[in-house]
Parts: structure tokens; C-alpha cells; sequence
């Protein structure tokens, strides 16, 4: 995943990811979530950390639809969606847009709920990424 | 610890000279060349020889780690004969923010009698570069490799996710955001600099253009470029004795690092710009009301509009629509990035950032030229942005003279 000596944070969230679960970071000694993973945490700088699930839903604060020229490697993915999420748990990510059903994303606005929504199977092993979709 | 000299000081530090090659596509220019004779224009420019450079401060390139690497390590100093002479030379990189750094850095060494002149000097050939070897390197210069890399996120879609939530929060329409795109292109058409000085450009052809990046069509998107920019600053006293008529000095300066992740930032409509314009205008001792003339950074419409909303230049949300408006075009009431802009004059990397200084400095040198030359220029505000728009960087600049 890395070549930074983060595996103890990046291998509980991306196994979370591959049985389907978003899980965020919590700390024990100001009861705050935490995202993304940190070494240390970023409010009361204690290390004691653990991980809580997170509760999958959310507002997308904006989204961008890739159609030409991503980077090396998503060449057979476009066209993508990435978005930020602000979940309702106090915390924000970017994340990847399931289309609507004309496979698009014309549905999709500023402001919208969302929900998560991971991928499985092949798709989350090639791509270890948070998917969410419109809520509802 | 010698005092840092206040306002109007002699001691303080002020640019005397600028120098600039043409941006745009110039495989036959080598990037040391670049660095070499814009070093030299600047010097020359400012009454000096290269011998009075006692410090030079680097912009970074991002086209290759080797020429990087000749940037840290000093080959600047040995090509230009400046061994045994210069007391350092150094980089100095927050992505397109770099040149605010850069000369606050300058700013503090001369004012404390650590160096008398410096050299702030930068060249990039993004333009000669393959463009999807650049896509690929960016996607490591400020996009979490643990968090955000496996996305796909691309500086583009970056860019998109800044125009779509301000297009959002402030309802400006496709066609006032192309509007920023075309007010950028007039001033281009001004500067014999500029990558698209040839080139007219209007909204149709705008929201004609392929859709890349939604809501990012191509001619939204900033072209990568070869450029090459050097300033140089020493202290308002040297200056004076130089027997200089005007030099610039930097009024006020305040920053704020809103993110490092995109996905971190609180308000991608909004960014860091009003929190770092309000110490900014303080330290000046004038506001926005007051200034002549902007630079800021553009390498996206939306990365401009926002930038101009909070450093109070124009009311929330109102920006795009007053570019529609001609408010910030040649004629306008505020002349807004004279030279083009990164998206205009030419995405030349870090170095888009300097450019930009570099006009504002020109401006109130009043050496901008006849064409562009904003009458009576005494203020302007410039501000920067690194990264993923990681922070906003401002320095407000004050011509001076005898």
C-alpha cells in the first residue's frame, strides 16, 4: 500500500473496506473521531487510538466526474466519480460515486445525502476505495 | 539578534529588479540556460551585477528530480561564477505558494543584515514535458498516497471539486465561470510573455470545448508550460544609494494552511483566504478597497474567484459574475492577474505563482509595459496557493521611491 511505514494504519482501515465496512479512528482520551487515520491524535495529540465503525451516511460537499486524462493505472475506469463527504459523524473523506442508473451521475448535486455503499469481490481487491451512493 | 526593521525602514527589504522569459512550449531553451539568463536579466535590471548576489533563494521545478536536485545543491552559484561568494543558496518549496515563502524568507535575511542581495530565481519546462508523465508526478505532489491516491484523484478533479462547490454555494453559472477564463485571455493578449498572446478566446469557445473533468471543460483547464522568472530584492537603503527612482516593498503578508487532503478541507468554496488576508491587511495598514490591482492565483477559475472573495477584493459568491461583468478586465475598475494568469500566460508549475508576483512587482515599478501598464499602480495584492490549494498565501505590495 505504502512505502511509509503506515501499514498499522492503513491495513485495519482498507481490511474494514474489503468485509465492506467504513471504520474511522477514535480516541479514548477526548472521545473525538478521527479521519483520516492519524498517528497521533490531531486534537489532544494522545496516542491511544482505537477504530469505531462509522455511520455510513453523509452530506457530498462536491464532487468532481472524470472523463479524460486520469492518472496512470485508471485508464479502463473512466468515467469515474470522486467526491467529499462530510459524514454525520463529524469527520470527511474522499471517496468514490457509484452512477446513477443511466450511468451517469446526473443525479447526483452539492449537498446531497449520501450513503456508503463498498464495493466487493473483485472491485474492492483492485480498488480499495469508500463508494457511496444517493441516499434514499 | 539585531531588531527585524519596521515599516519604511531602511533596512527593510524591497524588490528592485524582475526579470522574465516567454512561457509557453520551448523544448530548445535548456532549463539551466533559463535560470542562467533570467538571472541575469533581473540583476541587470536592478542597477547590480551578479557579483552583489550573496544569497540566492530557488523556486522548485517539477519536471525532473535531477534538475531539482542542481537547484538544492548549488550548481546555480558555480554557473554563474559565484563560488567563494555567495553565503547560501537554497530551496525554498511549498508547491505554488512558494514564492510568498520565498520572499518572506528574503525579506527576513535582509532586514536583519543576513544578506544584502538576494536572488529569487525559478525556470520549470513543464511545457516541453510529456503531459501524462506531469499528470502522473503531480498525483505525488499533494494527493495523500494512503488516503486519496487509490481514488484516481486527479489535479484536475481537484480543481473540479473547488468549481463545483463554488458554483454551488454562489449560483455563478457555466457561462461566468467561462467569463473568468475569457477576462484572463485579454490580458494575456497584452503580455508578449504569455502562452496565449496570440490566441482570442471567448465564452462560446469555452463551453464548446471537450468536457474533462465535470464541470471542467478543456479550455478550463490550465496548459502546462516552460517559463522562467528571477527577482531580486535588497534593502530600501541600498536601494536609495543604488540611486533607484522606485522599488516595492512588501506592505503586509499573512498566510493560512487550510489542508493538506482535499478531502480535509471544510469549505472548498471558501479555503484559507480570508483568515490569511485579515493579518495581511492589518500589517499594511490599508484594505482591499485600497488596492490597484490583484494578482492571485488561477490555475483554476474557482481557485481566482474564491481567492478574490476572501481577500475582500469582492462580495461572497459575487466574483465570477463580476468577471462576466468586465469588472476585472482590461478597462475594468480592478485589473485582476495582468499578466494572463497561470491560465493564460502559461501553467508553468511552482513557477505560476512567481509569475504572478513578478507582475505585481512590474506593475508598481511601472515597467508592465504600454500596453498593460495599470496607471498610477501604487497597491496590490498578491496571494498564492500550494498543493491541493493546501493553503492561501498573501503579501500585499507598496511602491515606494524617492
Amino acid at each position: 500500500m505504502s512505502h511509509t511505514g503506515t501499514e498499522s494504519l492503513t491495513e485495519p482501515y482498507y481490511s474494514a473496506l474489503r468485509r465492506g465496512e467504513l471504520i474511522v479512528q477514535h480516541c479514548k482520551a477526548c472521545n473525538r473521531t478521527i479521519m483520516y487515520p492519524r498517528h497521533v491524535c490531531p486534537f489532544c495529540q494522545e496516542a491511544d487510538l482505537s477504530w469505531i465503525p462509522a455511520s455510513g451516511t453523509g452530506t457530498l460537499h462536491s464532487f468532481a466526474v472524470q472523463r479524460v486524462g486520469p492518472p496512470s493505472g485508471f485508464e479502463d475506469d473512466v468515467p469515474f466519480a470522486v467526491g467529499v463527504v462530510k459524514l454525520d459523524d463529524d469527520v470527511q473523506l474522499l471517496g468514490r460515486l457509484w452512477p446513477d442508473e443511466d450511468g451517469d451521475w446526473g443525479r447526483y448535486a452539492c449537498d446531497a445525502r449520501v450513503v456508503f455503499h463498498g464495493a466487493t469481490g473483485l472491485e474492492i481487491e483492485r480498488r480499495p476505495v469508500a463508494w457511496f451512493r444517493l441516499a434514499g | 539578534m539585531t531588531d527585524v526593521a519596521g515599516r519604511g525602514s531602511p533596512d527593510e527589504a524591497v524588490f528592485i529588479g524582475v526579470g522574465e522569459l516567454p512561457s509557453g512550449r520551448y523544448p530548445d531553451r535548456p532549463f539551466m540556460a533559463d535560470l542562467v539568463n533570467v538571472a541575469v536579466a533581473a540583476v541587470r535590471e536592478a542597477g547590480l551585477a551578479v557579483p552583489d548576489i550573496d544569497t540566492i533563494l530557488h523556486i522548485p521545478c517539477l519536471h525532473s528530480p535531477a534538475d531539482q536536485a542542481d537547484l538544492i545543491f548549488s550548481r546555480v552559484v558555480e554557473e554563474l561564477g559565484l563560488q567563494g561568494r555567495a553565503k547560501s543558496s537554497y530551496l525554498v518549496h511549498s508547491g505554488g505558494s512558494t514564492s510568498d515563502n520565498a520572499i518572506r524568507a528574503a525579506a527576513g535575511l535582509i532586514a536583519t543584515g543576513r544578506a544584502r542581495n538576494v536572488l529569487v530565481v525559478q525556470a520549470e519546462k513543464w511545457g516541453s514535458a510529456p503531459v501524462k508523465e506531469m499528470i502522473d508526478m503531480l498525483t505525488a505532489n499533494g494527493i495523500p498516497r494512503e488516503w486519496e491516491k487509490q481514488t484516481g484523484l486527479s489535479f484536475n478533479a481537484v480543481g473540479a471539486l473547488i468549481q463545483r462547490r463554488y458554483m454551488h454555494a454562489s449560483g455563478s453559472t457555466p457561462q461566468d465561470m467561462a467569463a473568468v477564463c475569457v477576462a484572463l485571455r485579454q490580458w494575456a493578449r497584452l503580455n508578449p510573455n504569455a502562452m496565449y498572446r496570440d490566441r482570442p478566446l471567448t465564452v462560446d469557445q469555452v463551453l464548446a470545448s471537450k468536457m474533462i473533468t465535470d464541470p471542467l471543460r478543456a479550455l478550463e483547464c490550465p496548459m502546462l508550460a516552460d517559463g522562467a522568472v528571477a527577482l531580486v530584492l535588497t534593502s530600501a537603503g541600498n536601494a536609495r544609494r543604488l540611486g533607484r527612482d522606485r522599488w516595492v516593498r512588501v506592505a503586509g503578508s499573512g498566510g493560512c494552511v487550510s489542508h493538506y487532503s482535499i478531502g480535509q478541507e471544510a469549505d472548498l468554496a471558501v479555503l484559507g483566504w480570508q483568515k490569511a488576508s485579515v493579518e495581511a491587511y492589518e500589517e499594511a495598514g490599508w484594505g482591499p478597497e485600497d488596492a490597484d490591482l490583484a494578482e492571485v492565483y488561477d490555475s483554476y477559475a474557482a481557485v481566482l474567484t474564491s481567492g478574490l472573495e476572501g481577500l475582500g477584493l469582492a462580495p461572497r459568491g459575487e466574483a465570477a459574475r463580476m468577471f462576466a461583468a468586465g469588472t476585472f478586465s482590461p478597462g475594468g475598475r480592478l485589473p485582476v492577474n495582468t499578466n494572463g494568469g497561470l491560465l493564460s500566460a502559461g501553467h508553468t508549475g511552482v513557477g505560476g505563482g512567481t509569475a504572478l508576483l513578478a507582475e505585481g512587482v512590474r506593475q508598481l515599478l511601472g515597467r508592465a509595459g504600454p500596453d498593460r501598464q495599470v496607471d498610477g499602480a501604487r497597491r496590490a495584492v498578491c496571494g498564492g496557493s500550494g498543493g491541493t490549494y493546501m493553503d492561501s498565501q498573501v503579501l500585499l505590495l507598496e511602491g515606494a521611491g524617492r
